[in-house]
């Protein structure tokens, strides 16, 4: 089991990897749409038409509709009409017409329920105005009516409406109106949100996609949930913004949209810094996050219903919250962070140049598509340390299995072997047999990355049975206070028996002893080896940290930074001391 | 003959050292076993010995950085060693022999046997000279080497280029070591091939060689029917 687990995890990063740089591929082809669909809207209307202001008179009476009469003296301002009917009327004068042979069109954005009548004729309804109170059916925000060809001609012309508003009725939106092409008028908003559509499409499935793969990891990366989060909220505003066009809402419910929009941009204002300052390792992320929402709601509560001015507001904070970490995080010279901050400045240029509508989406876009590039960095590093630890972890097992067919170990094991057989044939069994044991054990350790001090101390003490008929030196292992349940990298003690044998020499009765003991605090568990002998006199200290660099690449390997060592000679000979941080 | 063994591995050199009885038998004069580097030199710094049984890794230590000292000196060493990628370069350096471990008593017997042979006939023979100048070592090139003179119990080493270089072999164990492209011409010449220009025939039928150098050595009177028939 263990042993598939990296290699499932790995094929799971390297697809990980593949999928974002997919995404991201994707993500370029609609952004190239949406700017030719900016090139598209930036298009000269059809119709060249001269908009004027509304004049306002309560009241009802058909002869206000017709073009004859003159509307000078009303009202510019509604006023609050409360229940009963009132009119609107525009005269608005036709220059031009770029296609005569098509159908003209008129667009009406206005509160209320009003019937519409051009050139003196009723040429369609939003809504029903109510004649008695509250019996108004409200109309949409924004209506689309043909214009007959007979008085669609250039020149002047009048719009009336005649109108009740009797929900919200002291609500002051302002009304006015649009005359191009009838086509145009239907069609434009139509491309308009296929396109927004598709790219929420892709924000959507991007955001589960980062979903899946947050519930899935074991890793618990929250920088993967503020991804995906922060795509479903965009996908849920690029929905909110545009479902107008595609859902009949009436006046009534007209703010409720712009409310989930704002609220919408207050999210995705405040987990943008955030995603940059966890991905960047911003030090205050507290501070800068807390500041980032006294702001958002300061903006929010001081330009209450300015909706439009708000969501302006919002997102230039998000900018300059996101340009403070990412300032930071150049500074530092952290990865990526000199692509986001010109991703940043080119939204900021965008947003600048472009309509709110617009702008914003780009803007988003854009620093979206710098968080996907940061977070597919991200994941390549992740990958890259996961693929070295492993080719780390297989170097060490290589080391440790190389211990025993090293030449000098196994060329001078075997020369001593030839002499025990010649000599003393049956002591050259036991030697055959000690260093059988001692294979043995090597070869059960091998794959571990954490073994059994017992199994550890069964290698120490084959290997010291081997070493015994190499040097003809009497050997003495002692242990005290062992855990044998306790576990240790594989063949660290086995090492330090190794420079004791090597660097040691016997004492006077021909004999080094190795002493092994075993402490557990509240802070550490402790192994302490004394290798109690004369020390050889080293003219080549250096050598002996061959064996230290696999000690502590081991240790290193499976505790992190969480454990000591030391080696140092001692008056009875040398102390080597292993202390591992309790978990 | 006296013997010096450098070997950290106890059973190993007490091996050596029963061979090595059993194989000079009562030739063998002196016979002194060290576990370690330091140990071995400060055995020769008061000890002559005519052969060194070293082992290139001693405790951790590498061997090889001292082994330019031992060849130097007037005694031959053998290596044996569990190195055996270590082998040419030994060669090269100037060791007479060098064992692989694990090893049996046929082959260190063959590498002491070679104590006794005349001229190196191996393939693998030496390229350097080893040669202690002013505290340091110096190693001298075998291509620059023009011929070898015999000084009492030191050598002189002529070079092409016209200085000479003193060494602590005499011209016989060096002879066992060079390659066998030296002739010996004479007790106390020992001279590179390509060196010689011409054999010159002088009055009362004395013969000289003509260095490439321009200069004459003299030719022994027993060795010029050899030298001639492989000159020719």
């Amino acid at each position: 089991m263990q042993k598939n687990m990296p290699t499932a995890l790995q094929t799971f990063e390297r697809h990980l990897s593949v999928s974002n740089s997919c995404y991201l591929y994707q993500m370029q082809r609609l952004i190239l749409v949406f700017f030719l669909l900016i090139l598209l809207q930036s298009c000269k209307n059809g119709v060249d038409f001269e908009e004027t202001e509304p004049a306002f008179k309560t009241g009802d009476s058909l002869i206000w509709a017709s073009k004859n009469y003159s509307s000078t003296h009303w009202r510019t301002e509604r006023g609050n009409t409360k229940q009963a009917i009132f009119w609107i009327r525009f005269n608005p004068v036709i220059h031009k017409i770029e296609n005569p042979k098509e159908h003209i069109g008129l667009g009406v954005y206005a509160f209320g329920a009003f019937e519409v009548y051009w050139d003196g004729v009723k040429i369609g309804a939003n809504g029903q105005p109510g004649l008695t109170t509250k019996s108004e059916i409200p109309g949409t925000h924004n209506s689309i009516f043909l214009i007959p060809d007979s008085l669609s001609k250039p020149g002047k012309h009048v719009l009336a409406l005649r109108a009740t508003q009797q929900y919200k009725s002291d609500e002051q939106r302002a009304a006015g109106y649009k005359i191009d092409h009838y086509d145009q008028l239907l069609e434009m908003p139509l491309i308009m949100t296929s396109f927004m559509n598709l790219m929420a499409g892709a924000f959507l499935v991007v955001s589960l996609y980062y979903f899946f793969l947050f519930a899935n990891s074991n890793r618990r990366d929250y920088t993967t949930l503020i991804f995906g989060v922060t795509c479903f909220l965009f996908f849920a505003l690029l929905i909110a913004e545009y479902i107008k066009f595609y859902v009949a809402i009436p006046y009534t419910h007209f703010y409720l949209r712009l409310e989930i929009i704002g609220f919408l941009t207050i999210l995705v204002s405040i987990l943008v810094p955030l995603y940059f300052s966890i991905q960047f390792n911003f030090r205050k992320k507290l501070w800068l996050i807390s500041g980032l929402v006294l702001v958002l709601a300061g903006i929010y509560i001081y330009n209450f219903r300015s909706y439009d001015l708000s969501a302006k507001l919002f997102s230039l904070s998000m900018w300059f919250a996101a340009v403070v970490v990412v300032v930071n995080a150049i500074v530092k010279k952290e990865k990526g962070s000199v692509l986001v901050f010109i991703g940043l400045l080119i939204s900021m240029a965008l947003n600048y140049f472009l309509v709110y509508d617009f702008g914003i989406f780009i803007c988003f876009t854009i620093i979206v598509l710098c968080m996907l590039y940061l977070h597919a960095i991200k994941a390549k590093e992740i990958e890259k340390a996961h693929q070295s630890s492993m080719l780390l972890s297989s170097r060490l097992k290589l080391e440790l299995l190389k211990k025993n067919i090293q030449p000098h170990f196994i060329k001078n094991t075997l020369t001593s072997l030839i002499d025990w057989v010649e000599e003393s044939p049956k002591d050259g069994v036991v030697f055959i047999e000690a260093l059988a044991a001692e294979f043995d054990v090597m070869n059960e350790i091998a794959e571990a990355t954490l073994i059994p001090i017992a199994k550890e101390i069964e290698l120490c003490k084959a290997h010291l049975a081997v070493m015994h008929f190499r040097k003809e030196v009497t050997y003495q292992w002692t242990e005290k206070n062992i855990d044998p349940l306790a576990t240790i990298p594989p063949a660290i003690i086995h090492t330090l028996v190794e420079n004791g044998i090597t660097h040691s020499l016997a004492l006077n009765d021909g004999s080094i002893g190795f002493i092994l003991s075993f402490t557990h605090d509240q802070h550490f568990k402790t192994y302490t080896l004394l290798v109690n002998a004369k020390n050889r006199l080293k003219k080549q200290q250096a050598k002996q940290s061959t064996g230290f660099k696999y000690i502590i690449a081991r240790l290193t390997e499976s505790y992190g930074n969480n454990w000591d060592f030391e080696s140092a000679a001692v008056p009875d000979g040398w102390c080597s001391i292993i202390k591992i941080k309790n978990e | 003959m006296r013997i010096l063994i450098i070997e950290d591995e106890s059973r190993i050199a007490t091996r050596i050292e029963r061979m090595a009885m059993l194989f000079f038998g009562n030739k063998l004069s002196a016979i002194h076993r060290c576990d370690a580097l330091a140990d071995g030199l400060l055995y020769l710094e008061h000890h002559q010995v005519d052969l060194l049984l070293l082992d290139l890794n001693l405790n951790g230590e590498d061997g090889f950085d001292v082994l330019e000292n031992f060849v130097s000196r007037s005694f031959h060493t053998i290596i044996i060693s569990a190195y055996t990628h270590l082998a040419i370069k030994a060669f090269e350096y100037g060791v007479l022999d060098f064992v692989p471990k694990p090893f049996d008593e046929q082959r260190i017997n063959q590498a002491f046997l070679r104590m006794a042979t005349v001229q190196n006939t191996a393939t693998t023979a030496m390229s350097y000279l080893s040669v202690k100048k002013g505290g340091s070592m110096l190693l001298i090139d075998i291509k620059e080497l023009c011929y070898v003179k015999g000084a009492g119990i030191y050598t002189e080493l002529h070079l092409l280029n016209g200085k000479y270089e003193l060494h602590d072999k005499s011209l016989e164990k060096l002879q066992q070591l060079l390659p066998i492209s030296f002739q010996r011409i004479h007790k106390s010449y020992l001279v590179a091939t390509p060196c010689i220009e011409k054999i010159m025939v002088n009055s009362g039928s004395k013969y000289t060689l003509l260095l490439k150098t321009g200069e004459v050595l003299p030719i022994g009177r027993s060795r010029y029917k050899e030298l001639k028939s492989k000159l020719i």
